[in-house]
């Protein structure tokens, strides 16, 4: 009786300490950095996914992107070899012809 | 004899002198066709003990667009920019993103680059890439290949442009997992450029042309940062040397030699 009660109370002790995720908290970590990881690379895609039509998107929204781009760089600074060395290339494409375009804007 | 003199010296001294002319004047041999576009990639080959990488970008190029590489995948625009190493590619990026031994391609699976095996090892495929120096006989033969393609009078002697209109090379612009997924470009509109050189053709620059295979982000601000028209004033000699239109035409892309593709509108 006691080994069941003290199973069950150790059962409710960790349910309780997975919280509203429902996950034990030595897993949360690697989840954590999985949906950081996940969440980078979908802010890269947005961001860059519009450079096809950086000619014709409003001015706002281009500074928009920019800043964008600025936040997503230490993130992906922040990431391990090779891929940092990857897509800090490409971010740093993104975000410089983002520029390009309102620096031509602003010349005309 | 005394006439014959003159005669003698100049032989003696005219043609060493006129071959030290050939030697010193910079004059490179013209690339056979399958070589125009080849590449030199030894930022690492050497220090590692392996032959350098020579890259042919004729069969790349028939396959994918400039942009899936030089945007999507991350290679830079000038040999030996990028600092690809075997550890990045057995890891999945630069030739790795392809050459996996896992992506298909017409229907085969597309060797693996940088492969755990040693060099020694038959399941290598080191020498497929590191063949400076080697005699290699290339699996795609450039002949077989380019026979049905519209011909071009420099380069690699085939007009590509030509090749993708009659729907023989399809390149692809998407590769799942690596590109970002975008809404297909708005076509852009040609344009004139006068050159500096009173009685040339006007060079006509076509954008929808360059975008199809570049989209925007290769060219701009990278190669051309000038945000006025104008504001840049091109020589042929920078172009010559690589820079601006010479990125790519001077290596890759149709060569300078070939005038009236650029200089296409006479002068009235």
């Amino acid at each position: 009786m006691a080994g069941r009660t003290g199973r069950a109370l150790v059962a409710l002790v960790l349910v309780a300490s997975a919280g509203p995720s429902g996950v034990m908290p030595w897993v949360r970590p690697a989840q954590a950095q999985s949906r950081a990881a996940e969440g980078w690379r979908k802010e890269f895609d947005e961001v860059c996914g519009k450079t096809q039509d950086a000619m014709t998107l409003p001015t706002a929204e281009l500074r928009a992107l920019v800043e964008r781009c600025d936040k997503l760089a230490p993130v992906v600074q922040g990431l391990g070899e090779p891929e940092r060395k990857v897509y800090a290339k490409r971010l740093e494409g993104c975000r410089n012809l983002y520029a390009f375009v309102l620096e031509s804007r602003q010349e005309r | 004899m005394r006439g014959l003199l003159p005669l003698v010296l100049v032989f003696a001294v005219g043609i060493p002198g006129a071959a030290r002319s050939e030697q010193t004047s910079g004059k490179k041999r013209r690339p056979l066709p399958p070589e125009y576009g080849r590449v030199i990639l030894d930022k690492q080959s050497a220090k590692a003990g392996v032959a350098p990488v020579a890259f042919d970008h004729w069969l790349h190029r028939a396959k994918y667009t400039c942009r899936l590489c030089h945007v999507d995948i991350g290679f830079a625009m000038a040999a030996n920019g990028t600092g690809v190493r075997a550890a990045d590619n057995a890891a999945g990026v630069y030739c790795g993103a392809c050459h996996n031994g896992r992506r298909v391609e017409g229907g085969r699976k597309v060797f693996e680059s940088c492969n755990r095996g040693a060099p020694g090892d038959q399941k290598a495929t080191c020498t497929r890439c590191h063949s400076v120096g080697k005699s290699v006989v290339p699996e795609v033969d450039f002949v077989a290949f380019t026979r049905a393609f519209p011909k071009g009078r420099f380069g690699n002697g085939v007009d590509w442009e030509g090749a993708e209109s009659l729907g023989l090379i399809k390149p692809v612009d998407f590769l799942e997992g690596i590109s970002v997924p975008r809404k297909s470009m708005a076509a852009q509109k040609d344009f004139a450029l006068t050159p500096r050189q009173k009685g040339m053709p006007e060079i006509i620059f076509s954008h929808e042309k360059h975008t199809v295979w570049n989209g925007c982000e290769l060219c701009h601000p990278e190669i051309f940062g000038a945000v006025k028209k104008g504001q840049v004033k091109y020589t042929m000699g920078e172009i010559f040397d690589g820079k601006y239109c010479g990125v790519c035409h001077v290596s890759v892309a149709f060569p300078m030699q070939d005038c009236q593709r650029c200089h296409a509108r006479p002068v009235q």
